[in-house]
């Protein structure tokens, strides 16, 4: 068994009742074969970074799972088969990744420790003056 | 972003790159979101692997930009 995240992105053309019917359906081969779901978390609608099948947004859905890697060839055939399934990406999870794209900061050193450098600089010359 | 002495990735102790951490893979593209290379960005090679890997996925998942909007200010 291994830990995998997948990452979902639907066409905004169908709506969150389809979609959690398909989840389920995907899922179900998991489950079916020992698998099991960690985490699913329901990003809704996002604007695509560009066009895919001529749409502009996506409906982006993140779940963790366990499973045995023979049971993925035939989970992800079913994603290959889906029409309204624009992106998906399956990736191991070694136990880092979290579900949402939100809870996570960008890089704030870069203008911190900016900040700090010049916080000290400023000190030096303070002290120069003093 | 210029080249400090340390990585940034590093001071600021992100202990793991997330290619859905989209705010962060942002600050490593150019205008024309390209990879800023490290010479330039001051990341650690560590680091910038990582980093280019998690751009990469996220691409492919329309999170970020191949290239940048036609008409959008470069």
């Amino acid at each position: 068994m291994r830990d995998y995240e997948v990452v979902y992105v639907f066409a905004p053309t169908i709506g969150e009742d389809a979609i959690r019917e398909k989840l389920d359906r995907y899922h179900r081969r998991l489950t079916e074969a020992g698998g099991e779901i960690t985490a699913v978390d329901f990003w809704g609608a996002r604007p695509l970074a560009y066009p895919i099948r001529k749409k502009e947004t996506g409906i982006y859905v993140v779940v963790h799972f366990r499973a045995d890697p023979t049971a993925l060839p035939e989970y992800e055939r079913l994603l290959k088969l889906d029409e309204d399934l624009l992106r998906y990406l399956i990736v191991l999870n070694e136990g880092y990744l979290t579900t949402s794209p939100f809870a996570q900061a960008p890089l704030e050193a870069a203008a911190p420790v900016a900040a700090a450098a010049e916080d000290e600089a400023e000190a030096d010359e303070d002290e120069e003056e003093a | 972003m210029s080249a400090g002495k340390t990585c940034p990735i590093c001071a600021a102790r992100i202990a793991h790159i997330d290619y859905k951490n989209v705010p962060l893979l942002s600050q490593f593209l150019t205008e024309r979101a390209k990879i800023v290379p490290r010479r330039l960005s001051g990341v650690c090679a560590r680091h910038q692997r990582q980093l280019a890997r998690a751009i990469k996925r996220a691409r492919y998942l329309a999170l970020l930009p191949y290239v940048p909007r036609y008409g959008a200010p470069v």
